[in-house]
């Protein structure tokens, strides 16, 4: 079965290398070297294979990963932003052209890139597909990538999502939120950073019943250490109506998130926990209690 | 499955999957909170992570009912119970051998109490090990016999031995450990053992000191003057030193608080406090919008809550309490030295002058502190001056040294005379350099004039020490001017 799929693969890659334009294929010799002066060459044949077929998506995608300074114009003080902004573009245009295998691509492949630059043309592209594009597929995708059992996958979509959420709190929160009972509990970890990074007020009550469940009757009812103590961080994050939930985790004796709480607040900078800080303060030292029994 | 069930569906199968049920229920998801019927308390299992980040275990006193056994032992709402402890008084042979018996059980170990002896723990490695001691008498019960080989022996424990009692110390990891230990313990009295949740008090004194709030002084004072733990008292300090900081920044917040507004023309304001404060990390400057942004949420806040702290840190009891404890004799903490001795080198008070030349001075005193307390004298500047001519005049080598640092960071005319005296008239080359180094420091027309002469009079000595820091002194002067 695997060999009739490498078969198929094989015969349509050279179907496609037979119709791609030769400019990109030249660009594409060009880049295998990893020679800084090559990689500008090989952008220019990029430039020129889009100039031959304006909708080749792969023309597209290469000049958006591969930097350039003479296509970027690096004269101006925004350089780097706008050097993203343009190759994120490139990668949207890529997207345009062939939807689900450039969708996939930029999620799975190019947010892996080790490179920050390149991670955050990923990222601009993405927010275009969000605006522009196919928003349930793009969002069936990185709600595949967060429950991934490859961390970097989980990683980058809990980044992505944080972004997209910023801007859109309203569709965001409810997916994320959902992602709070997913059965991964490195799922559940992401989805917490994510909605913390996104820092909408609409998460404050999910948060909260997260980090309560620690004293639920039933262990299996309990959320697990790490992931309660990321939703108090997350909560830390969203400021403003979460600082009351901090608080009680502050007053809650039996719970062990008290310092994060407390870490929480004090970054917030909210005079409303001075007082409770300061009935910490006031608990009994280590001593003996003598119980008397009648 | 289907046909699975219909197998397992006979009585004696479905008793034991009931009950196999039951021990999962109970076994997997015990219930976190439990009400103490007999002390009247509600008690609540420590989450298991605050266990693996603190090493803290135990139950948490949740709620005591009024006039309860635990009530009436003041036993308060948050305490973590760590240990539960019972004594084993022991009057004859047979209160030993069943007190031990006891004591052992579950977890192999017993704290023997000797008289005039301190407390022994005494751990058996395997159940049913023998404990190797035996004893006598009625009344008073002494040691009769000690068996060699046996962990009693391993102890100084000595025939004749007056056997006061046997304590067992539970540590209690989780609410199971208590309701059995508890159990157990039913007919005795007994004690617990708490553990102060140093954790949280570390990170609420921290935030305290990060909030800048001035309802946190008295209590942050009287946390540093009273706890028995160095974490705390650090931590203390080092919050109040915080707050110091903030409040002497003042004049800053207050120009923003006037204008009720978050962002000032970066000119408008005091260049100095716009530095500390930029560094504190309260705001950001952008010199070329010429722009003093305070950063949210704390820089936007604390304008508001500025003004009353600096009243209360100019009353000067802060800086009364520093001066204290500063002494190496009062503070044994080098640490919590060095930060009273930060505190007076940010309010400069000029009654700590006599405090900090005493520190200054004392041989005893390790040399950083030594240096730092002259440090401190300069930042209270020209009211120090005298001072510490006269420390430099009667001091050892390291005073001088100190001294004439200090003077050379105050500078004026009266330090810059005594020091070109000092420089070409004393014999001590060891501390040739400072001098030199404090009167490039003043660097006014004198002072030059003085370095210069002694430039002349080392022009034949290529090797010596003063003539290459001299060199190096016109050098980078030099440079400057270019």
């Amino acid at each position: 079965m695997k060999k009739i799929w490498i078969a198929l693969a094989l015969t349509l890659f050279a179907i496609g290398c037979g119709t791609q334009n030769e400019n990109l294929a030249k660009g594409k010799e060009l880049i295998k070297s990893d020679k800084r002066r090559k990689e500008e060459r090989a952008v220019r044949e990029f430039k020129l294979a889009l100039q031959q077929q304006i909708d080749s998506a792969e023309a597209h995608y290469l000049l958006g990963y591969y930097n350039s300074q003479e296509f970027y114009e690096p004269n101006t003080t925004d350089w780097q932003e706008a050097s993203i902004t343009a190759r994120g573009k490139q990668m949207f245009l890529a997207y345009q052209a062939e939807q689900r295998k450039y969708l996939e691509r930029l999620v799975f492949e190019t947010l892996r890139d080790d490179d920050l630059d390149i991670q955050n043309a990923a990222l601009d592209a993405l927010k275009r597909i969000y605006k522009q594009g196919d928003r349930k597929r793009l969002l069936s995708q990185l709600q595949k990538a967060i429950k991934s059992s490859d961390n970097r996958d989980r990683h980058n979509a809990h980044w992505i999502l944080g972004h997209l959420g910023a801007e859109d709190p309203g569709t965001i929160v409810p997916i994320l939120v959902k992602l709070l009972d997913h059965r991964r509990m490195e799922t559940r970890l992401n989805a917490v950073k994510s909605l913390g990074e996104v820092g909408s007020e609409q998460a404050i009550p999910a948060l909260a019943a997260l980090i309560e469940s620690g004293s639920a009757k039933w262990k299996r009812d309990r959320e697990e250490p790490e992931v309660r103590q990321l939703a108090v961080e997350a909560l830390g994050k969203i400021g403003g109506a979460a600082v009351p939930e901090l608080v009680k985790i502050v007053e809650n004796k039996g719970s062990s998130l008290r310092v994060d709480a407390i870490r929480a607040l004090a970054i917030l900078g909210d005079e409303k926990v001075v007082e409770p800080l300061l009935e910490a303060l006031k608990e009994q030292s280590s001593r003996d209690v003598v119980i008397p029994l009648n | 499955m289907r046909k699975k069930i219909t197998q397992f569906n006979q009585p004696h199968h479905s008793v034991f999957i009931v009950s196999l049920l039951l021990v999962l229920m109970f076994g997997l998801g015990c219930d976190n909170q439990y009400y103490d019927e007999r002390l009247k308390m509600q008690v609540q299992q420590l989450d298991s992570d605050l266990k693996d980040r603190w090493s803290t275990s135990g139950v948490v006193v949740l709620d005591t009912t009024p006039n309860g056994p635990a009530n009436r032992a003041q036993l308060e709402t948050g305490e973590l119970i760590s240990y539960v402890i019972a004594e084993y008084p022991v009057r004859d042979v047979g209160d030993f051998n069943s007190a031990i018996k006891q004591a052992l059980d579950e977890d192999n170990n017993f704290i023997l109490h000797l008289k005039d002896k301190p407390p022994l723990r005494i751990a058996l490695r395997r159940q049913g090990d023998k404990v190797g001691l035996t004893v006598e008498g009625n009344g008073t019960v002494r040691v009769k016999e000690i068996q060699p080989g046996t962990p009693a022996a391993n102890t100084d424990i000595q025939i004749g031995d007056l056997v006061e009692k046997i304590v067992d110390e539970r540590k209690i990891y989780s609410l199971a450990d208590y309701k059995k230990t508890l159990g157990k313990f039913s007919k005795k009295q007994f004690t617990f053992r708490t553990t102060e949740l140093i954790g949280v008090k570390i990170a609420a004194v921290d935030a305290l000191g990060d909030l800048g709030d001035v309802r946190a002084i008295a209590p942050l004072v009287d946390l540093f003057k009273n706890s028995t733990e160095f974490s705390l008292r650090k931590g203390a300090i080092n919050s109040l030193q915080r707050l110091v900081e903030l409040s002497v920044l003042n004049d800053l917040f207050q120009a923003f608080q006037s204008a009720d507004i978050n962002q000032l023309p970066a000119d408008s304001l005091q260049a100095q406090q716009l530095e500390s404060a930029a560094i504190l990390g309260l705001l950001t400057v952008d010199r070329n919008e010429n722009t003093a942004t305070l950063k949210a949420p704390f820089g936007t806040q604390f304008r508001h809550r500025s003004e009353a702290l600096y009243q209360k840190i100019n009353e000067g009891h802060l800086a009364t309490l520093a001066q204290e404890y500063i002494q190496i004799e009062i503070e044994p903490e080098q640490e919590i030295r060095r930060a009273c001795l930060a505190m007076i080198g940010i309010l400069k008070p000029v009654s700590a002058i006599d405090a900090l030349v005493a520190v200054l001075e004392n041989p005893a005193e390790i040399p950083g502190i030594r240096f730092q307390a002259g440090l401190a004298l300069s930042q209270i500047g020209e009211p120090a001056v005298d001072t510490l001519i006269t420390a430099f005049e009667k001091g050892d080598t390291s005073t001088k040294d100190i001294a004439a640092s200090a003077l050379g960071s105050i500078g004026g005319s009266k330090a810059r005379d005594r020091l070109i005296n000092a420089l070409e008239n004393s014999t001590e080359s060891a501390i040739q350099l400072t001098l030199v180094d404090a009167i490039a420091k003043i660097g006014d027309v004198p002072s030059m004039r003085a370095l210069e002469r002694q430039l002349q009079q080392y022009q034949q000595d290529d090797e010596s020490g003063v003539r290459i820091f001299l060199d190096e002194v016109f050098r980078s002067l030099e440079e400057e001017s270019m």
